[in-house]
């Protein structure tokens, strides 16, 4: 009936939509946004309250199954990171597989917040291997919470990925799944009990630390964690210090945060052997992806070898 | 009003030619005030030619595209019977993120079945009204009737196919082919199809494009409120042809789509006190009642808003090619004065108090009413009562809402009205009339 706008053109229109680009609001968190926030809940998909244990198992035709886990952090010092995530995570199972990185990856998409201060701290979905991986990162709330203290629940989320998991890599093969960690802060100073019996449900009684939970993921596990550009912290020696220290050169900084995909893909080819650095970053731009190739060779140290280096804290 | 609608999904129809208040009451319905508890709006039918009014919390906009639940911050799904028009559809997002909505575009979800409306087809559109002269139709010029047309014969493009640029751009070339003869002598013209693509392309990377799982997800989250566009009196096949749109207005489309998902939905008629019409039609109340329109002034291609009185025929009409209907919303009870209503009508072959339902889809019967109407001259009378009450009686629907002013707060339930006259501060800040 009534129509205001004679002059739009394309050009003005695709500003908006550039300008939103990357930014598709998976519908789990539009639902929840229109409720109110102390009804907020984990999408059932991705609840991690008294599920026993998300399992990564063989198949008929798919025999050597490589379990890879992704869990970002969706408070809100992250800024638009997480919605980068849940856009371009989609694309990490065809890179592994058309890349030949891994024979059969299977890929759990989780995601991180602050258990002290959010609604929903902790969100893990299954191993999948097709287009029902789309539909987890879909069903990932972005809270955009956090308490503001510099840290968040990483740890919890590694006492679920070490107590809450059985892969078929490990049972019959003795082989590590990968698992990387985005997130731009702390862990707690401590894995609170108390955390654990209201977000997982297991009746823990005491505290653990830290340190002891991360070297117990380690002895399943290849642990990464990846701090993006565009994140609060990116530039802060405290963070660096911190994951240095708990995993070694296994701390990555990462420029464009565009680039998270190619870079887990790359690392995960270094790690089977199945490619040299070089080559992968050659791989990269001949798929159109210069500019991710310019920003995981920064974030893996741009040096042929099987071996990776981190770029040393702070830079 | 909960326990009247208990866990049925709410469809929204204008009983009349349009601009009866459908975007108040959706918000209303959507607001914390209603309670619904309201996941998503979903459109199902028209396309950018909407023009719902919302007035809360002291921001108006005039809703197009996006639902009308959106300054209550409900996500708005725009389904496959929809035309969606991305260029204008942008500019709309902008103007809600200037109103203060946060990323409008992260609560919109489109079907990939959905008809693209183009340049291409708005320019047809106005081209052919342009020729057409003074026999205009009372088209909007926003390329409705071209879209559904063109989709009749045609392989048109759709929403998904703008993540296909390829599949794209053959199509708007063919669809710029075919009209090049009725476009190219015209006063209008379109920008060129690489820089659409290029804006499609954008479009479909910015909104989430979804499938035809995405109502029942929706419907798991809550209470779904389907907004309808345009009035029933304008339905492609029930409405007074040839002054209709290109589009079906009545439920049916809705309550199929709420049948899929194995629910129940309740149709709720939206009309006004006094009936209206923008452009060419009958309209055989009319008068020069000069109510404010603050809202609704002439468009250079549907032409003037007319008023005329309440006529219970037609919207007895309306709501029996609805397929009946569950509750009535009246608006704009607070227009001053008696109001009037049509008891009936003379014409040239005698009096007659009803406009009877042909078969669906029988446009020629569809001519006849027009011919009626034209030639109906109303009997009026005076309502000497309230005249939401006075409507409940004559149609025989029970009345769940109505509306007495612009703005959210003036919408009144029963018992927000129940609750003013015995004093309590009602939510809903009802004053009765």
């Amino acid at each position: 009936m009534g129509y205001g706008n004679w002059d739009d053109t394309a050009y003005r229109a695709g500003k908006t939509y550039r300008a939103r680009q990357g930014v598709d609001d998976f519908g789990y968190t539009a639902e929840m946004r229109a409720k109110p926030y102390d009804t907020w809940c984990a999408h059932p998909l991705l609840d991690p309250f008294g599920v026993g244990k998300r399992e990564c198992r063989d198949s008929a035709e798919h025999g050597n199954s490589l379990p890879v886990a992704v869990l970002f952090d969706v408070t809100g010092s992250m800024g638009r990171v997480p919605r980068i995530m849940q856009d371009k995570l989609g694309k990490l199972h065809g890179l592994l597989k058309n890349k030949g990185y891994a024979q059969d990856p299977q890929v759990l998409f989780g995601a991180i917040g602050d258990a002290d201060t959010d609604r929903v701290p902790l969100q893990v979905g299954q191993f999948e291997s097709d287009n029902r991986m789309d539909e987890q990162l879909r069903a990932i709330l972005l809270e955009g919470g956090g308490g503001g203290q510099k840290s968040e629940s990483y740890e919890l989320a590694a006492y679920f990925m070490a107590e809450h998991v059985a892969t078929d890599a490990w049972d019959k093969r003795g082989k590590k799944g990968y698992l990387f960690l985005i997130g731009d802060e702390l862990n707690k100073p401590r894995l609170a009990a108390r955390h654990i019996r209201a977000v997982i449900g297991d009746h823990v009684r005491r505290d653990v630390s830290v340190e002891s939970i991360y070297r117990e993921l380690e002895q399943r596990w290849h642990v990464y964690y990846i701090l993006p550009n565009q994140s609060s912290y990116y530039r802060d020696p405290e963070i660096a210090e911190h994951w240095t220290a708990l995993l070694g050169q296994n701390f990555l900084k990462l420029d464009d945060p565009g680039a998270v995909c190619e870079l887990i893909a790359l690392t995960i080819g270094l790690g089977e052997d199945r490619i040299d650095l070089d080559t992968g970053l050659a791989d990269l731009r001949d798929v159109g992806s210069s500019d991710e190739a310019d920003a995981v060779g920064r974030a893996l140290g741009s040096k042929p070898g099987p071996t990776l280096r981190a770029l040393p804290p702070g830079r | 009003m909960s326990p009247m609608f208990g866990d049925r999904h709410l469809v929204v129809v204008d009983l009349g030619f349009g601009d009866a208040g459908k975007g108040a009451t959706v918000d209303w319905l959507c607001s914390p005030e209603a309670d619904l508890g309201v996941a998503a709006v979903v459109r199902f039918n028209g396309g950018g030619q909407a023009a719902h009014n919302v007035v809360a919390d002291g921001r108006h906009h005039t809703f197009a595209q996006f639902g009308s639940g959106t300054l209550a911050g409900v996500p708005t799904l725009l389904s496959r019977h929809m035309l969606v028009e991305p260029i204008a559809l942008a500019a709309e997002s902008e103007q809600l993120a200037a109103l203060g909505v946060p990323d409008p575009l992260g609560l919109l979800a489109v079907d990939g079945r959905a008809l693209l409306t183009t340049p291409i087809h708005i320019a047809a559109n106005r081209a052919r009204e342009d020729a057409r002269g003074t026999s205009r139709h009372g088209s909007c010029g926003r390329g409705i009737g071209e879209t559904a047309w063109y989709a009749l014969e045609n392989d048109a493009p759709t929403v998904a196919d703008c993540r296909a640029p390829d599949v794209l751009r053959a199509k708007l070339d063919r669809l710029a082919a075919h009209y090049e003869d009725l476009i190219g002598p015209s006063a209008h013209g379109y920008e060129s199809v690489d820089a659409l693509v290029a804006m499609y392309r954008d479009f479909a990377r910015a909104v989430r494009i979804t499938g035809p799982a995405e109502l029942a997800r929706l419907a798991q989250a809550g209470r779904l409120v389907f907004e309808g566009a345009q009035g029933v009196l304008l339905d492609e096949w029930r409405g007074l042809h040839p002054h209709t749109t290109w589009s079906t207005v009545e439920p049916r489309n809705a309550r199929a789509m709420i049948r899929d998902i194995g629910a129940t939905a309740a149709v709720l008629g939206v009309t006004r006190t006094y009936m209206t019409r923008h452009g060419a039609g009958p309209l055989p109340t009319e008068a020069p009642l000069g109510f404010p329109e603050p809202h609704n002034g002439t468009g250079h291609y549907q032409g003037a808003f007319r008023q005329g009185h309440l006529d219970p025929i037609l919207l007895r009409y309306a709501i029996d090619v609805c397929g009946g209907i569950d509750g009535l919303v009246v608006n704009h009870l607070d227009v001053p004065g008696t109001l009037c209503a049509a008891v009936a009508y003379e014409t040239s072959t005698g009096r007659t108090t009803e406009v009877v339902p042909g078969r669906w889809r029988d446009l020629d019967h569809q001519q006849r009413l027009t011919d009626q109407l034209f030639d109906a001259t109303p009997i009026l009378a005076p309502i000497e009562t309230d005249p939401a009450a006075w409507l409940a009686e004559r149609l025989r629907v029970p009345v769940v809402l109505t509306g007495h002013g612009p703005d959210r707060r003036d919408r009144a339930t029963d018992s927000g009205k129940r609750a003013a006259e015995v004093g309590e501060q009602g939510r809903i800040g009802a004053h009765v009339p």
